[in-house]
Order: structure tokens, then sequence, then C-alpha cells
């Protein structure tokens, strides 16, 4: 069945010709080769430390990846209307996941200097270690680390390129076809993220455990695509694309919602937190005891502030989320959070004593970023900006906050 | 962004969803007036034999309820089979299961109102009360479990002559206050939006006795304009209130078992999970009572198989959420390395209660399954027994952590397997009593639909309704 969708002017939906969006592809991969590179002179005589900061900025951009997958998936699995012109800008940042499963060369490369439980001395003297051995096995590991970029490129490309099809042939099939898959998206999506946060960021302290954790990823990386949505849609309208097809209810929703994932984080992180606070149990609390009885106990109090109180109030006024400055320094503030996040996630077992800013974090997310906007311009490029064909579209177009 | 002017032409029919043509939510195109009749005539008709019947078999488990508390406090807790190694019964088990099932009624009522889902007006009066109704009965388990109901007061920060003061460190006391605070919002929230439809009630009285009663509680409820800005304005903040203690309430009953360093009870998802659960618990609940309420009330055009669909459809997500944390716990028992976390869930899966563990598993994970197909989500009798299931599942799960995690502690000389006695029973029953009594009274007294909403939701509720070609009209359709 072909829909009478509304004609969109096609200089609206283009990657626009201003600014710098159309040099990005090629800037950004410049950008980041040399990112990378000095990323790689840096780790040549620490390349402990360097792969360290290398896997903060790679879990960073794959969050938002990820997080996009999520984003598009919901729609499809609620049948969202008004969501319809900003799910395409989600979708070209769910396709970017491809690209992080060369990212992760490094990583596989560099296990040993980033995970203690694959030093076989000191898995022989740790009956823990030992125990958890037919999980976190190096082999293992680098399989499962295929199986989730299978199942995220698989289910990113099929997304984007099904919808990208859809401009073309104006199918309202597409529309149900995505949305029959979309449970089972979900379902693989949420197991394979939860194994990934448990492979990737729960093991660098192998004793430790908590069964929270894959949510806890989870509700980062919902607020970091949400910010990126925002701040994407918000350049590109700057430039001169998307006007009057995303308005300031697309915004003010998507400011809602990034204040509803702000708060949920917050309640997973205090969950997890306070639990094992109250408990009190060594095996546990080793992890906040190395994040609060060290030099890392500002940047743990700065998380707490940055990433809950200080957005909770401001994204509770409603005019925050219908204005331009508003909406684009809260983004980018939370953006901020989430990279510091992870990096409070992952740095306080490299360095014990408090944090220790190294020219490699610098670099390596440049390196990665760099990647990230020249393959995700790369794509915006390809086509449209909207879906110009989804049945709902005109719904989205007209589509009021209550 | 802001124009005055707009330059896109947009002119497309949006009332029907292109995809699935979003049917109407209301069958049979009543009218306006249609709609006050249906909700009505139950108030209002002498109430069917039927109604008398149910209300004679809830006073009775009412009675027995009664019965038992006055047992338990002349005799004491000895009569419950909680003993040593298992201190907390089934007094928790139960508390922790009716304050689960009124999760659903503010998923519907707050969370799907801020979510735009216009369907839950058929739905969210009966589960809001449902809410009322369950806590009620849940903070019968607190109140009495001590045997000592009058001290009840030292639960609460009330000056007293021996200098007590509760002890604000125990998650129990954390209880009483996310319970109340609970409550209270809750009734406040759903008698907000009672009021027009209590004004319509007055407005139809023939007696005078109910002319005053509905009177009274509709508090001078004219339907001005300026009335109604106000009633949206607090609705829509109470809303905001409400959602998150959605998730705060359940989540603090989760702290209970949390915050321990019990094998199966200590682990850090507890709280998302316990609040799937309880949401999953409660849909089934409001499932259960809506397949019987909408026959028996003839309101099936109100209350149709789009609901069910719907509401089957949650079902299917909070379980499978509930089945990920079920997996995830068993896996990090295992990762911990802990020998005694891992035994607590392998004696649950293989000990002397796997009966229940898998009861449980069956229950909340496999039976729901069938709900991926959409003509299960529309069968009354696939759904009412699926939805026993869910309740009876959900029920079991609380009993599984209470029970399997204490009757095998760190002492192994204490270990001991744990039965309810008829008096554990009984006040389980009994609670029920007092759950189908005060529904059993809301649908005879209380308008069961809100009318007013249900009406918003109509198509002839939106200026535009007669123009196919609209502008920035929502319509009276689905979502």
């Amino acid at each position: 069945m072909e829909i009478q969708t509304p004609s969109l002017p096609s200089d609206r939906v283009a990657l626009p010709n201003q600014g710098i969006w159309r040099r990005l592809p090629t800037l950004g991969m410049a950008i980041g080769v040399v990112g990378l590179l000095l990323t790689g002179l840096l780790g040549k005589g620490h390349p402990a430390d360097a792969l360290h900061s290398y896997l903060v900025a790679f879990l960073f951009f794959l969050s938002l990846g990820l997080g996009g997958l999520f984003f598009v998936v919901i729609q499809f699995l609620v049948r969202a209307g008004w969501s319809v012109t900003i799910r395409r800008l989600a979708e070209h940042v769910m396709a970017t996941l491809p690209l992080f499963a060369l990212l992760f060369i490094p990583i596989a490369l560099g296990i040993h200097e980033i995970y203690h439980w694959t030093h076989a001395d000191a898995v022989a003297h740790d009956p823990i270690l030992q125990h958890k051995a037919p999980y976190l096995d190096a082999g293992l590991f680098h399989l499962r680390a295929i199986v989730y970029f299978v199942i995220w490129s698989a289910i990113g490309l099929y997304y984007w390129r099904t919808s990208r099809r859809q401009d073309e042939i104006g199918e309202a099939s597409i529309t149900r076809r995505l949305q029959n898959l979309s449970p089972l998206a979900i379902i693989l999506y949420g197991l394979s993220q939860t194994l990934a946060a448990f492979d990737w960021l729960m093991s660098l302290d192998p004793h430790w455990f908590s069964t929270i954790f894959g949510v806890y990823f989870f509700a980062g990386s919902v607020v970091g695509i949400l910010a990126v949505l925002i701040l994407l849609a918000l350049s590109l309208q700057r430039a001169g694309a998307l006007h009057e097809l995303v308005t300031w209810e697309h915004y003010h929703d998507l400011g809602k919602l990034l204040f509803g994932f702000t708060v949920f984080w917050a309640y997973i992180a205090f969950s997890q937190f306070m639990l094992i606070w109250y408990a009190n149990i060594p095996e546990e609390t080793e992890f906040f005891a190395a994040r609060w009885n060290t030099g890392w106990k500002s940047t743990s109090i700065a998380l707490a502030l940055g990433h809950f109180v200080l957005p909770f109030f401001v994204l509770l006024l409603r005019d925050v989320k219908r204005q331009r400055l508003g909406l684009m320094v809260v983004s980018i503030w939370l953006l901020a959070m989430h990279y510091l996040d992870l990096y409070w996630l992952v740095m306080p077992n490299l360095h014990h004593d408090g944090p220790a800013l190294a020219l490699a974090d610098v670099t390596s997310l440049i390196g990665v970023g760099g990647l990230f906007l020249a393959v995700l311009t790369r794509l915006m490029a390809k086509g449209a900006l909207v879906p110009m064909k989804d049945p709902r579209l005109a719904e989205s177009l007209l589509f009021e906050n209550a | 962004m802001a124009e005055a002017q707009s330059t896109l032409e947009v002119s497309e029919p949006v009332d029907l969803d292109p995809i699935e043509r979003r049917p109407d939510l209301i069958e049979g195109n009543p009218s306006f007036h249609d709609i006050t009749e249906a909700v009505a005539r139950p108030l209002e008709w002498k109430a069917p034999l039927g109604w008398y019947l149910f209300l004679a078999f809830s006073l009775s488990l009412l009675g027995l309820l009664g019965v038992s508390l006055a047992w338990l406090i002349w005799e004491g807790t000895g009569i419950w089979g909680n003993n040593v190694p298992v201190a907390w019964g089934w007094p928790i088990v139960n508390f922790v299961f009716w304050v689960g099932i009124g999760h659903a009624g503010t998923l519907i009522s707050a969370v799907l109102f801020l979510f735009r889902q216009r369907w839950r007006t058929s739905i969210n009066r009966t589960a809001e009360a449902m809410t009322l109704f369950a806590v009620a009965c849940a903070l019968i388990f607190p109140a009495i479990h001590t045997g000592r109901p009058w001290l009840d007061y030292w639960m609460f920060p009330v000056p007293n002559q021996m200098s007590l003061w509760p002890q604000f460190r125990s998650p129990l006391m954390w209880d009483i206050f996310a319970v109340n605070i609970y409550g209270t919002v809750s009734l406040i929230f759903w008698y907000l939006g009672l009021i027009p439809d209590l004004a319509t009630m007055r407005d139809r009285s023939t007696t005078v006795l109910k002319q005053r009663i509905y009177g009274l509680f509709s508090l001078g409820w004219r339907g001005s304009h300026r009335q109604w800005l106000h009633y949206e304005r607090a609705y829509l903040l109470l809303a905001g209130l409400a959602t998150p203690l959605v998730l705060s309430v359940h989540s603090v009953v989760s702290f209970d078992f949390a915050t321990s360093q019990l094998p199966g009870w200590h682990t850090t998802i507890f709280p998302p999970y316990f609040v799937a659960g309880a949401i999953f618990s409660g849909l089934a609940m409001v499932i259960t009572l809506m397949v019987i309420c909408r026959v028996v009330f003839k309101m099936e055009h109100i209350v149709n198989m789009l609901h069910f669909d719907r509401m089957a459809k949650l079902i299917l997500a909070t379980g499978t959420i509930v089945g990920y944390a079920y997996a995830t716990e068993f896996f990090v028992a295992w990762y911990s390395g802990n020998i005694y976390e891992f035994f607590a869930f392998k004696n649950r899966a293989l000990g002397p209660f796997a009966w229940a563990y898998w009861t449980m598993i069956t229950c909340n994970v496999v039976i729901p399954q069938v709900f991926w197909f959409k003509k299960a989500r529309r069968s009354i009798a696939v759904l009412f027994v699926v939805s026993i299931f869910v309740n009876i599942g959900m029920w079991f799960e609380r009993f599984v952590i209470v029970v399997t995690s204490l009757h095998r502690d760190f002492m192994p000389s204490s270990w001991d397997y744990f039965t309810p006695t008829f008096w554990d029973i009984a006040t389980f029953l009994g609670s029920f009593g007092l759950f189908f009594t005060l529904f059993t009274l809301f649908v005879r007294f209380v308008p069961m639909v809100a009318i007013a909403e249900v009406k918003g939701v109509l198509p002839q509720a939106h200026v535009h309704h007669h123009n196919p070609i609209v502008h920035g009209s929502q319509g009276g359709r689905g979502q």
C-alpha cells in the first residue's frame, strides 16, 4: 500500500551546504585519524594509560550509538507518531554502530593492559578469578564482543536501510515490518547491552559485581542520545535544514524525556550505591571505596551534583525545554556528565589515588569522536534527514504538546 | 521554527493512523449522553442479585479476616508459621503482594497520562480504586505483624512519654512513609478525577439523600471553564507527582530485603525489578477485575478488546523485564564467586522449595508468553486465565524471595522447612475479603469509569470532527 504523505521541500531534508556539515566527513576522518595516531604514540611508553583513556572515549561514543538504537526501536515498538521527524537522526547515529566493531580492535589487542583477569599469574593465586574463568576468558570475551557487534550492526543497519528505503518506495508495509521486528530487537539489545557492560566495564574490577550494572549503563546511554538528538537538530536547523520539521513541540518532548532519563539514571545510580553502602559487604563496597576514600571523592560528588541535581532543577523549567540556548547548554552539559560518568567508572581502576588527566584522554576523545562524526555525517549526506514517506509523518508535523 | 506563518502545506487526515487505522477507543459511536447513562446505570438501578451475593461472599471473607486478627491479637504471632529460621513468613509476603497490586493503578492513571495514552480513560478510575484498596490491604500487615497493634503509633514520629523515636535507619520505617505517601497521593489523585463525575451523579440524583451526599463530595463543582482550567492543571501536576511514586514505593519495599546481607535478598537490581514486577501483577489484577465488571455492568463498549490488548502488551513487557531480572540475579550469583549467594539460588531452583520457584517461573515468565499472539490478547478466556496465573506467580515470587532465603541460612543446624498455619491462610484470604468488599461497594456507589475523561476521547469532543482534512487536531482516536 502506498501512502500519501506531505511533500517536504528537498532543501529542508538534505544535509545543509553551509557550515561545516559537508566538510565533516573528510574533516572528521582526518581529525579522527590524527587523534588515534597521537593516542597510539602516547601509548608507546605506557600502553595501559592510553588504552584506558581510549576505552572511555570508545564507550562514550558507542553508548550514543546504542542509545540511538534504543530510541529508534522503542519508537517502532510503541508506534509513536510524534517522534517521526527526529527519528531519522537517531537512525543515523545508530547506523554508526559497525564502526565500533573496528574501533574495538585496540581494546581486543590491548586486553592484557586493561583487564586484570587476563593475567594468568594473577588468576593462579586468586580462587575467585579461577571460579570466574569460564566467563572471564579472553577467547570468550572476544567471541562475545563479535556477537554483540553482529547483533548491534544487524539491527542498526537493517532499521537504517529499511527506513530509508521507505523514502523511495513509500510502502506502509515497511513500517509494519519494522514494528513487528521491534520486540525481538529490543530484547536482543537489552541482553547484549547488559553483557557488554559486564564485560567491558564491570570486569575492569573482576572481583566486583552488581546486578543492576547493565541498567546503569543503559540509563546513561539514553541520557546521552537524547542530548545528542537535541544538539543535532538544533545545529542542523541553525544551518537551515529541518526548518519547521522539528518544532518546539518536539524539542519540548525531547527535553521531557531528557529530564525523565536523568532522573532514571539517578534512581539507578542511587539504588546501586545505597544498597551497597547499607549492606557494607567488603567485596561490594570496594567499588565505592575506590571512588570515595581516595582522590576520586570530588569526582564522585561532582557526578552526583552534575549528572542529577543541577540538570534536575534546570530541566524542570518548562522554558528551558522550549528555547535554543537553554536546551543547548543543558544538552552539552549532560553529554559532558555522561563522559564523566564513564571516566569515573573506568579510570579509578588505573589511577587509584585520584583523577590524573592525561593528554591521551583528549586525543582518544578527538580520535574516536572524529571518526564517529565523519561516519555520522557521511550517513546523513545520503538521502533525507527525515523519514519522508513515513505514514505518521503528518501526525509528527502537526504534533502539539497538550 | 517559531514563525507566525507556516510555510509547510500539511493537510492529512491525522485522526486515523495510516498503519493501524487506529480504532475508536469507545465502540458503537455513543453520544456523550450515552456514556453518562452507561456509567451511571449501576449506581441508579436496583443492584442485581449477583452483586448482593458477591457482597455477601466478600463480607464473609472479611469476617474471616476479623476473626483471624482477633485471634492474633488475643493469642499473639505464635498462631502463624513464622519461626526461626523463617522469622518473616506470610505477613510480609502478603504485604509486598498487595502493595505491588496497587502499582498498575498509578501507572495507568499517572504514567500513561504523561505519555498521552488516551486509551487509559476507560480503565483508570477502576485501576486507581484498585490501587487504594490494595494499599489498604497491604497496610493491614505492618499494622498487625507484631501482634500488638496498639503499639502501632511507635511507627510514627510522635512525641511520647518514653522519648522513643522511630528507627529511621530501618527500611521498614521507610516503608511506612513510602506506602502512606503513596496511599495519600493516590487518594487525592483519584478523588480529584472523581469530582466532575460526582457532580454528574449529584445532578442526576432522584433522592435528597443521594443529592446531598454526592453534592457534598463534588465540592460545589459547576463545570465552568475556570473550574476546568484549575482541574486540568491540578490533574497534570498530580500526575507528575504520582509518577515518581510508581518507582519509589516498590523500590523502598525492595529495600526491606536488599539492604540486608542475606544471600538472595541483597542484590542491587532489586529496586527496578520490584517495580516492574509490581506493575506486572497490578495489570493482571486490573484485567481480572475488568473482565468481570464490564460484563456485569454492561460496559463492553467502553472497556473493549483494545484496552485488554494494550494491557496484555504491558504485561508482556513488564513480564519480560521480570524475566531479565531473574536471569541477571542467577547469573551474577554465580559470577560473584560468592558461594553463599550461589547456594541461595541453587537452593531456590533445586532445594525443598523448588516447587514454589518453578511455579513462579511458570506463571511469571512462561505463561505470559501467550500474549505474543494477538488472538490471545483479545480472548477474554485467555486474558482471564493468564491474569490469574500472573497473580499467583507474583504471590509466589515474594514467597520464594522471603522463605527460600531464610529457611536455609548460614547455620545448617537451624535449617528447617516452612509450613504455613491455618491462620496464615485465613489472614491472607481475609485480606481478599477486605479488597473485594471495598471493590464491590465502589462499583455500586462511585462511577467506575471516568465519565468526563471518556467523553474527551470521543470523536465528537473535537471541533474538527466532521472535517476529515484537519489541521492540528489529534482527533478522538487511539493513542
